[in-house]
């Protein structure tokens, strides 16, 4: 029998390099100053969002008191007033306000919406409860009609309020996963995300109740897929590679977006991302890096600017050999979807970035991460992405 | 600050929260998280200098966060968050009584509140305070025993004495 070539060994010289930078810079870290012209948000405690509302309440009864036409003021979150702040790669929310009235046909449904949902909001604030989305549209389905209308009186309390939609306590269902070298506290529990078998902690929405209390790793590792990370997670490559991997199964939910800026803030860690040779899978890291437009002005505490998109790039395919069976064929719009994305301003300012989707276009092609698996089971975690780290190939 | 950095001479890190974050905590974590990083994580640490460091960080948290907030809520009129503690301190003690010892004066005040279900986990915490006592002390006992039966056969003490610590070992054994 043909004996079994030795494993090759790698050193992650370039992910070391760029923890030990990043170590390095921790003693300079300074609070991200926002360009002048956006609004600021900010990530409140559960007392201070009371606070604020009740000093919004306040303000309210004495608009009643002194003219009888109250009105209520927030950011607009419409696409003109969304910036996007080049030296951070943030999207925000510009200083358009838009004024809800009272004595206004217009406006008196949103108000009344609004009204319940602060109300809703208060009650959870003082007992120091969550509720999700559709909990508040059940609460009263005749004020709201549909969710989308509750959601949205949702987000305009949470911008009316200045803060993230966290801090009212309303939050979306989760579905993210996390393990590898990390201790948290979760309510009154201490857990150690190395001990879930096969499995991996359920990132909580309730991401209040979770303190960071012990890590030794020194890279994160942010995976598209389910099934890769799994496959990944049953090598137990975070024991070799001392790292955190985590996932949101497809496009990144808030928790998982939120949980992995607290990562990468407080542990100062280099973040990558390995999603699938495609469009969406380039879009899902771009909602990591920068934060989706619909929740801009909560993007200081979503996006991760720093985030490295690691894998899987279209010159992967040729470099690492991915079979020509592996690699499927963009469909119309794939290739719409890439267009779009060479137009978006951080793609064009990313050189490298901008070539991959543009070998892309030329290729018509798109792949899977599980592609990589031709090569057998372990390529992933045994040579792909140990190389990569090595090596420093990544955008 | 959220993190105390701990370096290794290799060059990595461990990464521990810092002491200001657990002041949020209910009151009886910070211990807990005292006794899970000595039991779980200080042997992980392949450097005795790094031991030595977190462990004095874990004696600073001990000091400063975890037996004051204790006390101080052990001082109040608190009952139901008095009973929410002293269940994970029961849970506790079953672990690492000696950790508890410097908050015991204050579990011993609490003996004269009327609530049941409390003076049931001081009962057994109290019981696990004797246990351990008696288990220190049969320790120091049996060293000086076996001292005391070498001296007896190198004839360097009588046989009266030796029967008479022999006594007293073997009552204390039970």
């Amino acid at each position: 029998m043909a004996k079994k070539p030795p494993k090759k060994e790698y050193d992650l010289k370039a992910a070391r390099k760029l923890f030990e930078e990043y170590q390095a810079k921790r003693k300079e870290t300074k609070k991200v100053s926002l360009p002048p012209d956006t609004i600021e948000v900010d990530d409140l405690s559960r007392n201070q969002t009371l606070n604020r509302l009740y000093e919004a309440v306040d303000a309210l009864i004495e608009m009643i008191y002194a003219t009888g036409r109250p009105t209520l003021e927030m950011p607009s979150r419409t696409a003109s007033n969304i910036i996007w702040d080049e030296e951070n790669d943030l999207l925000l929310l510009g200083k358009q306000v838009i004024r809800k009235q009272f004595h206004s046909l217009a406006s008196v449904a949103d108000m009344t919406r609004m009204m319940r949902v602060a109300e809703v909001v208060h009650e959870l604030l003082v007992k120091d409860k969550h509720s999700t989305l559709r909990d508040v549209f059940y609460q009263d389905v005749e004020i709201y009609g549909e969710q989308k209308n509750s959601d949205k009186s949702i987000e305009d309390i949470a911008s009316m309020l200045y803060t993230t939609r966290n801090a009212t306590h309303i939050i979306a269902s989760a579905k993210g996963l996390c393990v590898g070298r990390l201790r948290i506290r979760d309510e009154n529990n201490i857990i150690d995300l190395e001990k879930f078998g096969s499995g991996a902690w359920a990132i909580t929405p309730m991401l209040d109740k979770v303190d960071i209390i012990e890590s030794d790793a020194e890279f994160i590792l942010v995976i598209e897929k389910e099934a890769a990370m799994r496959r990944i997670s049953e090598d137990k490559f975070w024991k070799k590679y001392p790292s955190i991997i985590l996932t949101a199964k497809g496009a990144a939910d808030i928790a998982t977006r939120m949980f992995l800026k607290r990562l990468n803030k407080e542990l100062q860690l280099p973040v990558f991302s390995l999603v699938d040779s495609d469009p969406y899978g380039h879009y899902i890291h771009s909602v990591y890096l920068r934060g989706s437009k619909r929740l801009s002005y909560e993007s200081p505490f979503l996006a991760t600017p720093d985030i490295k998109l690691l894998g899987v790039l279209t010159k992967d395919l040729d470099t690492y050999n991915v079979p020509k069976k592996a690699r499927l064929d963009m469909k119309p719009m794939d290739i719409k979807r890439t267009k779009e994305l060479l137009k978006e301003e951080f793609v064009k300012k990313n050189k490298k970035w901008e070539e991959d989707l543009k070998l892309a276009l030329q290729l018509r092609k798109k792949a899977e991460i599980q592609a990589l698996s031709s090569h057998g089971l372990e390529f992933l975690s045994e040579e792909y992405l140990p190389e990569k780290l090595s090596t420093g190939d990544w955008i | 600050m959220d993190i105390r950095v701990f370096q290794k001479k290799d060059g990595s890190i461990v990464q521990i929260i810092d002491k200001e974050k657990m002041e949020d905590w209910p009151v009886e974590l910070p211990l807990i998280f005292i006794e899970y990083i000595k039991s779980n994580q200080l042997k992980s640490y392949d450097d005795n200098n790094l031991r030595k460091e977190v462990e004095s960080y874990l004696d600073e948290v001990l000091n400063e966060v975890a037996i004051p907030r204790l006390i101080h809520l052990l001082e109040s009129d608190k009952e139901d968050k008095i009973l929410e503690a002293l269940i994970r301190l029961e849970e506790l003690s079953k672990k690492n009584i000696d950790q508890m010892e410097p908050i015991k004066p204050y579990l011993t005040k609490l003996t004269s509140l009327k609530n049941e279900e409390i003076q049931n986990l001081l009962e057994k915490i109290s019981d696990r305070f004797d246990r351990e006592e008696k288990r220190k002390e049969l320790a120091t006992k049996r060293k000086l025993m076996q001292q005391k039966e070498k001296d007896f056969l190198e004839g360097k003490i009588s046989s009266e004495e030796y029967a008479k610590i022999r006594k007293e070992y073997l009552l204390l054994r039970g």
